[in-house]
């Protein structure tokens, strides 16, 4: 017998691979990077130019494991609570807490996929390392795993599905904004290289220019993004306590 | 057996339950009775845990009160006035995901889905996904989700809404079995008739309060009127005099 957790997050995989119209948006998302960054690199040379491939790279998989969970985000929540099958979730014998953690596993699984399958066709149309690639994974997975949980606090605070499509899809603009704030203001960037989704970027900045990658760092970074993944989830659980947020809307 | 104490509870200052006390004996349908904003539907939602009272409290089966809702949630099954289902889930996974939730073992399991599927007449929609159901097969969908883990108490808000003639036919017939095997059953209706029909025990609800309870019978008696309708207004319209009496 499976525990609650994964038998919510079963279920959310199950329904939500069935959904077509969004399996093809994901996917999409998953391989436009590779598609625009192999069409680029036909017509760049050197050794400059592939710095910048990898940093264009770099950008489309952090999107990626943004995207990867988003729609699963938005019906995890707040489409429960519109189609009002949320009420007759909660009044099953399991901890709300429970509920959190199977639908983040969910989001995450889609989450995760989306960035694997972005970076399986970076390493299908440019000729990056396999190394590069994998430290690339290993970066973005913890970040695809806080993402998941940003994006499960959303849904559980919006509504309806309208207004977590809204709000998620703004999201996006978040690892774009912190990128081109870093640019603009490098020497924040000591202060911020261990926090989410800033850390990550300039950890790939690091490798995008052949830099040698520090073992703590990465562990550091690693570690406060899960620490991140951790609280965003108990600020869910703990919304999905109060009555407004179950029968609001 | 559900017994309810001087329950409370309010949203922001709206108070829409002030102090409710009632009980619902095995072996019998209660029915709630109210008209619409009474306090029926939360007085529901706090019976089967998923709102917590401000004041008062719940005893279930003899089981102490606690702060733990899935001591109440396991002994209850609900079909409230949120009957969502999965749209992409058939029928049968829809029923299996809630079995599996409740814990009932994947063996046991099949056999009950078939078993509850067969009782509500669900079998030729057992395989289908359940987009595109009229209100009807919904209902009885959701009504499968809450009997399917053969809880002793069953609480329903208006079950006969979206319901066809044959439809509520079988699903009274269904409720007098339950009732005659011992169960606990809970019906909150403003549809006096099938309060009437069904109910062994009525508990009249006005501004967040009980205002009589009884037998249909006993409680025609008590208010000298010819039918439950009659005593309906003269019990609610009595304590609407009373509220505004006190405000002024």
């Amino acid at each position: 017998m499976l525990s609650q957790p994964l038998i919510v997050a079963r279920k959310e995989i199950q329904d939500h691979l069935r959904d077509t119209r969004s399996v093809i948006s994901s996917l999409f998302y998953a391989l436009m990077g590779p598609m625009v960054v192999g069409m680029v690199s036909i017509a760049t040379r050197g050794q400059k130019a592939s710095e910048v491939l990898f940093s264009m790279m770099a950008v489309f998989a952090l999107v990626a494991g943004f995207v990867g969970g988003m729609n699963v985000a938005i019906d995890a929540i707040a489409g429960e609570r519109e189609r009002r099958s949320l009420l007759p979730l909660l009044m099953n014998p399991l901890l709300r807490r429970d509920v959190i953690i199977g639908k983040w596993l969910a989001i995450s699984l889609f989450a995760v996929a989306g960035l694997v399958l972005n970076l399986l066709g970076f390493a299908l149309v440019v000729s990056f390392s396999p190394a590069r690639l994998l430290i690339v994974a290993f970066t973005l997975i913890p970040l695809a795993l806080f993402a998941a949980a940003l994006e499960l606090l959303i849904s559980t605070s919006c509504h309806n599905i309208k207004e977590a499509h809204t709000y998620l899809s703004l999201i996006i603009f978040v690892p774009m904004g912190i990128g081109m704030f870093l640019v603009f203001f490098p020497h924040m960037a000591r202060a911020w290289m261990f926090l989410p989704v800033a850390g990550q970027q300039l950890l790939i900045e690091l490798v995008a220019k052949g830099g040698q990658l520090s073992l703590l760092s990465f562990s550091l970074l690693t570690v406060t993004t899960l620490a991140f993944a951790a609280a965003t989830l108990a600020i869910a659980a703990h919304l999905l306590q109060r009555d407004d947020v179950v029968y609001g809307g | 057996m559900i017994q309810t104490t001087h329950l409370q509870k309010s949203f922001g200052a709206v108070q829409a339950v002030q102090d409710l006390s009632f009980n619902a004996p095995d072996g019998a349908i209660t029915g709630l009775l109210g008209s619409n904003g009474a306090g029926k539907t939360t007085t529901l939602r706090m019976i089967c845990g998923v709102l917590q009272p401000d004041r008062g409290s719940v005893r279930i089966d003899n089981v102490a009160p606690s702060s733990d809702p899935r001591l109440l949630q396991s002994r209850v099954g609900a079909l409230l006035d949120h009957i969502g289902i999965y749209p992409r889930l058939t029928t049968r996974e829809n029923l299996n995901y809630f079995g599996e939730l409740r814990g009932i073992p994947r063996g046991q399991l099949a056999k009950r889905v078939d078993q509850v599927l067969s009782q509500l007449g669900l079998e030729a929609i057992a395989d289908r996904r359940t987009a595109g159901f009229s209100q009807g097969e919904r209902m009885k969908t959701a009504l499968a989700r809450a009997i399917l883990h053969s809880p002793q108490n069953l609480l329903l808000d208006e079950p006969g809404n979206g319901l066809d003639v044959p439809s509520v036919r079988a699903v009274r017939l269904l409720l007098r079995q339950m009732r005659d095997s011992g169960m606990c059953i809970v019906l909150s209706s403003h549809i006096l008739d099938e309060v009437r029909i069904l109910c062994d025990h009525v508990a009249v609800v006005s501004g967040g309060r009980i205002v009589a309870q009884g037998a249909p019978g006993d409680l025609c008696r008590e208010t000298a009127s010819a039918s439950l309708e009659d005593a309906y207004m003269k019990l609610t319209n009595n304590q609407e005099n009373l509220e505004c009496s006190a405000s002024l």
